[in-house]
């Protein structure tokens, strides 16, 4: 059963044209300096101050060049009683003179504080990096041995496509933040970004791995559809499921960046990029780069001459089939030639149930499959 | 295979685990542990930089990890966790700390390794001693061994380790684990005149105020040479000739991040944390039960069943966590794990229900449509389940830091999610079958969106 007609491999220069635009404007930010380091990166003292009734920023700032830190910057965080300040690396004993300073000025609630050399950030990357690699060795196995290496590759390449959409996002956030002066979204990198960003990674590959199944049990049925057809009806057909199992992954992550606090923010922005990234990549990265790359077989190349040297007819279908789905004019005449009939006789032969079969395929009449186009006619 | 024992047996045992998990949650605010980022606390990462002389060895990791965790020790704090992160790290959480600062000062100073007199001695437990508060170098004090076997009445500090030029273990002539001491030119006329005063009795070797040993001496000239032997073990008289040897930490350890958390502001991440957690998890049982009715009803009861096992084993760990050496609490990445596990858990029953529907929709009976759709569908969860547990596991072995936090709920959550679907899921789908109610609503639930 098949309840849409999208149009996903036919334009596939669209989707890839909108990620590529998407990559390159994210790593023109980032030479800009769109990214965003957070102060695990470069080291350096951080406090996170709540106070009972909120003073301003100047107020804070005199206070602090007390300590000859009238540099540090100040920033409202949440519901505009907290502020984040940060400062170069302190010795512990200025760290304390600060936080002494800020309760003898103002009626302060509650002070957490960080302290942090620059190489921990680093290191959580370092540590992250080996990761990547490894994991997307192990994945390209798991997946060549589950499924097919072309499949392997594809996912693999719209992994990448992921990661560079994501930094490519917090570079963009970042850079029109800083020209706007606004902090409304956590654009920062930290390790918890960092952390958040591999999780989806896998998370990403999730969704990949439910249109690939699809495409590799349609392969068995392929009938006399290209390949491209193929995994394009295959798309058709999971695509309610991709934007549920999408939606049910986003809707926690989204109350994530409204509600959350500061830190779960980091994880939750770069959470929900991924994802969204992640859902699309797998629809409209990984699947046309699969069937642009398992067209060039020989025995798909085959396939496609056949169906193009097959008359007027078939051709038309073929092309049918790459239109809108409103689009149902000449639908009538051309019918009986079509994929429709050409999928109802392989699976006969196959004996696997593909769109509109009974589960008794072998005692079908003419009438019945008749009927059935009928039905599926109107279904479109 | 629409075998209805088989469904029960599957229910039953699901139910079961189920149960286990809430009486281990019970009370939640005790089961479960909060890192101290929620309930506010210090923590600091000591970073060990290796030296020619003292490189970053496992050994020398283990041994300063030791002695970190006897000076944490002393601060008294309920539930410190003493982690090591990497190959050259350790994390030191102290959750609930009164004065933070001062207990980094603690952890962070440079440990001192003194030789005192032993003046009296007696077994942990005995009256005659009174274990000295803020003991000092100048004066006499009551220490407790490392072992908290023994109170030692010590006197005044007579030499430190700089005396010792190196340390090291061996055995002596009947193959008894001993410790070879060799002394700097300076130090062996020190000890030699040490020795004269403590020949016969014993000299205690205190570091951290903490006695490490207690040998008594022998001779009173020792030619810049001694041996400690005893009824020593191999590994005892290792770490012994390392504490010696570096006179403090085997290896020169850095705080490199220091973090400190109000209470109140832990209070408030905990509560936006399960705020979202609350939210995000009623949203998305609105959504199934909107989208697929009567099987959003099954898709539901399998969330819960998913959230009460994931939370079983965080109470799990909270609670016999420590004993079975897996430290584990909840803290905000954890959290944002938990999170995002319940997506993972919704697109199971999504990726299951939407095959259902396909065969429904190819003219499937109900009956045939379920089993089929779940076979199917469960046979792809399991391959995407899998790509993410490869993720997660390989993040939780060789990343650091909040990474693996984040990798270890997720790898839990991918994990029970596979149990519960196999369990849960497939029981109640396989005792509803015949159930009218369901199949109508089930079908019409679909066709409402065909």
């Amino acid at each position: 059963m098949q309840r849409f007609h999208f149009e996903f491999i036919g334009r596939k220069k669209v989707w890839f044209g909108i990620s590529g635009t998407i990559i390159i404007l994210g790593i023109i930010a980032m030479m800009l300096g769109g990214l965003k380091w957070g102060v695990e990166f470069q080291g350096g003292n951080q406090f996170d101050v709540k106070f009972k009734k909120a003073p301003t920023v100047e107020a804070i700032r005199t206070t602090l060049a007390t300590l000859k830190l009238g540099q540090s910057t100040i920033q409202p965080v949440g519901t505009g009683n907290e502020y984040l300040i940060r400062s170069e690396r302190l010795s512990g004993d200025t760290r304390g003179q600060v936080e002494t300073a800020l309760k003898k000025a103002f009626p302060v609630t509650d002070i957490s504080a960080r302290d942090i050399g620059p190489g921990w950030g680093q290191q959580v990357t370092d540590g992250a990096w080996k990761a990547l690699i490894a994991s997307m060795f192990v994945l390209l196995l798991y997946i060549s041995i589950r499924f097919e290496f072309k499949m392997a590759v594809s996912a693999i390449l719209a992994l990448f496509h992921d990661g560079l959409v994501v930094v490519g996002i917090y570079a963009l956030v970042g850079l029109l933040e800083a020209k706007l002066g606004l902090a409304w979204i956590p654009s920062e990198i930290t390790p918890n970004t960092v952390a958040a960003l591999l999780t989806i990674l896998g998370f990403s590959l999730y969704d990949t791995i439910v249109v690939f199944h699809r495409i590799k049990e349609n392969a068995e049925i392929i009938g006399k559809r290209t390949y491209s057809i193929m995994v394009n009806d295959s798309m058709n057909q999971v695509l309610m499921r991709s934007i549920n199992t999408s939606l049910t992954a986003l809707i926690p992550v989204f109350v994530l960046l409204i509600f959350g606090g500061q830190t779960l923010k980091d994880f939750a922005f770069a959470m929900f990029v991924g994802l969204i990234s992640g859902a699309y990549s797998s629809i409209f990265i990984a699947s046309p780069i699969l069937a642009l790359w398992k067209e060039t077989e020989p025995r798909y190349i085959m396939v496609r001459e056949k169906l193009a040297r097959g008359g007027k007819g078939e051709a038309a279908a073929s092309s049918k089939e790459r239109t809108t789905p409103t689009e149902t004019k000449g639908f009538t005449p051309e019918a009986p030639q079509a994929g429709n009939i050409i999928t109802g006789v392989t699976s006969d032969e196959v004996g696997m149930p593909p769109p509109a079969m009974t589960p008794t395929p072998k005692q079908k009449t003419a009438a019945q499959k008749a009927k059935k186009k009928a039905k599926k006619k109107k279904r479109r | 295979m629409l075998d209805k024992q088989k469904f029960i047996g599957y229910g039953l045992f699901a139910l079961v685990i189920v149960a286990v998990s809430a009486y281990f949650i019970y009370p939640i605010n005790k089961s479960i542990k909060l890192g101290l980022d929620l309930q506010g606390g210090a923590s600091v990462l000591l970073q060990a930089k290796g030296t020619a002389k003292a490189p970053v060895t496992t050994e020398s990791m283990d041994q300063a990890e030791n002695i970190i965790r006897q000076r944490v020790d002393k601060l008294g704090v309920a539930e410190p966790g003493i982690i090591r992160e990497g190959n050259n790290y350790i994390q030191v959480q102290l959750p609930g700390i009164k004065d933070p600062n001062k207990a980094l000062d603690v952890i962070g100073k440079t440990a001192l390794l003194e030789f005192r007199e032993v003046l009296d001695s007696e077994v942990i437990g005995g009256k005659k001693l009174t274990v000295t508060k803020d003991p000092t170098s100048d004066k006499d004090a009551v220490l407790i061994d490392k072992d908290k076997k023994m109170k030692y009445k010590v006197g005044p500090t007579l030499m430190t380790g700089s005396a010792i030029a190196s340390a090291t273990a061996g055995y002596d002539t009947n193959n008894k684990p001993q410790v070879d001491l060799t002394f700097s030119a300076e130090g062996g006329k020190l000890f030699d005149e040490v020795a004269a005063k403590t020949y016969k009795k014993q000299l205690a070797i205190v570091l951290d105020s903490t006695v490490q040993s207690a040998p008594s001496i022998e001779s009173q000239s020792y030619n810049g040479r001694a041996v400690i032997n005893g009824s020593f073990t191999l590994d005892e008289v290792k770490t012994l000739a390392l504490v010696l040897q570096t006179g403090a930490l085997p290896v020169k350890l850095e705080m490199s991040d220091i973090q400190t958390v109000g209470p109140t502001l832990g209070l408030d991440s905990l509560r936006a944390g399960v705020l979202a957690l609350i939210v995000g998890f009623i949203l998305v049982i609105i959504y199934l039960l909107v989208y697929y009715r009567g099987l959003g009803v099954i898709a539901t009861l399998a969330l819960a069943a998913f959230a009460i096992i994931l939370f079983g084993f965080a109470a799990f760990f909270g609670t016999y966590g420590k004993s079975i050496g897996l430290y584990w609490n909840m803290t905000l990445p954890g959290l944002a794990g938990i999170i995002l596990s319940i997506g993972v858990a919704a697109d199971s029953s999504i990726v299951i229900f939407e095959r259902i529907k396909e065969e429904i929709g190819s003219g499937k009976t109900y009956r045939l449509a379920m089993e089929q759709g779940f076979r199917h569908g469960f046979l792809t969860m399991v391959d995407a389940n899998f790509v993410t547990f490869i993720t997660a596991f390989i993040l939780y072995f060789l990343a650091v830091g909040p990474v693996r936090g984040f990798a270890f709920t997720l790898m839990l959550g991918v994990a029970i999610d596979l149990f519960v679907t196999y369990f849960f899921l497939q029981s109640m789908l396989g005792l509803t079958l015949n159930w009218k109610p369901m199949q109508k609503s089930a079908i019409t639930g679909m066709k409402g969106v065909v």
